[in-house]
């Protein structure tokens, strides 16, 4: 075990070419999704909280039962979607970086609009009947509304990020770990503990937790901030 | 003259508001008195635009309301930044924070106010703008004496100076007696009694309000 740490730590000071690759790919696979889902989710997660419509209960119930969708289970259906049998084979998606997104934006977008219809919703009523006694025009009070919510909405952002970054199910399925193409980080240990190389999974473990006390810290400093 | 129609405002058959319609002329005071329960708050946000009253009807048509609810929002910004949203004028800004003995506090996190200094905070924001007609909802429920004293002052020279029909709904009769022209009393959903600040608080003529300012009064 020690042995495995200290090569570890070896392997990331001499910024291993494998290593830097799954960084890469994960990187790449997590800030895109991340994004993407904070483009769709935010918008959604305005309205829901800001906002009374009909059938506004039934989209929170679906919301909430995406929310906790298993990423195996979105694997499935995404792999089945753009398998040699499904109805998108065409797009050749199958086993790319591309289709990891797809496939994390799909579990992870629920998350940002979960978190910021929550924050949303608990200050909106009160955000608009201030703007409206002052005369304000519906796009200064949304204006105000989200400048309200800043820190929610990175925080929920930050959510969303880690959740995609240590995700395993869904991206194996439809990424097929294939080491140099599609291999991240939670892909590359399992693929690694099994075969028996443990320093590179050590490696691997070691920044992932790294990554996400990071997050952990900027979410807790975004929170005492909120709270004053 | 600022007309205000009928209005009737149920709830699953509950009648919460049952309002006879008015005119409301501009550059007075209008003190609206009643117990808890007796229409005054769903009044004051019909007539804001808050909710609608049952016919669902749009009360006012180029005419600028401005509404101070009973719980006042402070934007996360600083104080001076949350009264300048109700505004531009910067030195408009600093004469009320000075009038309202606020502007020692004008660069604090709004958040971190007391619920007075909140509401002269609100007040002083809601009275950067111009508006016809302007509704207070119990401005002063949070204040200390003094404070309430000079905002009642405030209150006072923002009628005059800008000519609007001011609408304050208070629970406090000392209040209503210092600064109303007139008397709007409420009781159970109904305009029980309308009429000169004199007359309603002095020579009421209906027996509830008679009550009513026999317990309060006292």
């Amino acid at each position: 075990m020690k042995t495995s740490i200290l090569k570890a730590i070896e392997l990331i000071l001499s910024m291993d070419a494998e290593l830097i690759d799954i960084l890469s790919v994960t990187a790449k696979m997590s800030i895109q999704s991340s994004l993407i889902a904070l483009l769709i989710g935010l918008p959604i997660g305005i309205i829901l909280g800001g906002y009374e419509f009909p059938g506004k209960n039934i989209l929170l119930i679906l919301n909430r039962t995406l929310m906790g969708t298993p990423p195996v289970v979105c694997g499935l259906i995404f792999y089945m979607l753009f398998s040699g049998v499904g109805p998108f084979r065409h797009l050749k998606l199958l086993f790319t970086v591309e289709i990891m997104v797809l496939a994390q934006v799909f579990l992870i977008t629920p998350i940002i609009i979960g978190n910021v219809e929550s924050f949303i919703s608990t200050i909106a009523p009160n955000v608009k009947e201030t703007a409206k006694g002052l005369g304000f025009s519906h796009i200064k009070t949304l204006f105000l509304i989200i400048n309200e919510s800043v820190y929610q909405i990175f925080s929920a952002y930050l959510l969303a990020f880690s959740r995609s970054i240590a995700e395993v199910g869904a991206v194996s399925m439809v990424g097929g770990a294939i080491s140099w193409k599609t291999n991240v980080m939670t892909t590359a240990i399992m693929q690694y503990t099994n075969r028996g190389n443990f320093t590179l999974g050590v490696a691997l473990g070691m920044i992932l937790l790294s990554v996400s006390l990071i997050v952990n810290i900027i979410i807790s400093i975004m929170q005492r901030r909120l709270s004053k | 003259m600022i007309k205000i129609p009928p209005l009737k405002k149920t709830y699953s058959s509950r009648t919460v508001l049952d309002f006879p319609g008015t005119d409301l002329e501009k550059g007075r005071i209008y003190a609206v008195i009643g117990s808890n329960g007796s229409g005054k708050s769903t009044f004051a946000k019909i007539l804001s635009g808050m909710i609608k009253d049952d016919d669902k009807q749009k009360l006012f048509k180029d005419i600028a309301v401005g509404y101070m609810p009973q719980r006042n929002y402070s934007f996360r910004m600083s104080v001076v930044r949350n009264i300048l949203l109700g505004g531009k004028d910067p030195s408009l800004a600093n004469e009320l924070m000075e009038r309202l003995k606020i502007s020692h506090l004008k660069d604090k996190r709004a958040k971190s106010l007391s619920g007075g200094e909140t509401a002269r905070m609100a007040l002083a924001r809601l009275m950067m703008g111009k508006y016809d007609i302007v509704i207070l909802d119990e401005p002063t429920s949070a204040m200390d004496m003094e404070s309430s004293l000079l905002t009642e002052e405030l209150i006072k020279e923002y009628v005059k100076n800008t000519n609007c029909a001011l609408i304050l709904i208070t629970h406090s009769l000392q209040q209503a007696k210092r600064i109303a022209d007139d008397v709007l009393f409420f009781h159970k959903g109904s305009l029980l009694e309308y009429g000169s600040a004199e007359k309603v608080l002095y020579e009421p003529e209906n027996a509830e309000t008679k009550k009513f300012l026999e317990f309060y009064g006292s």
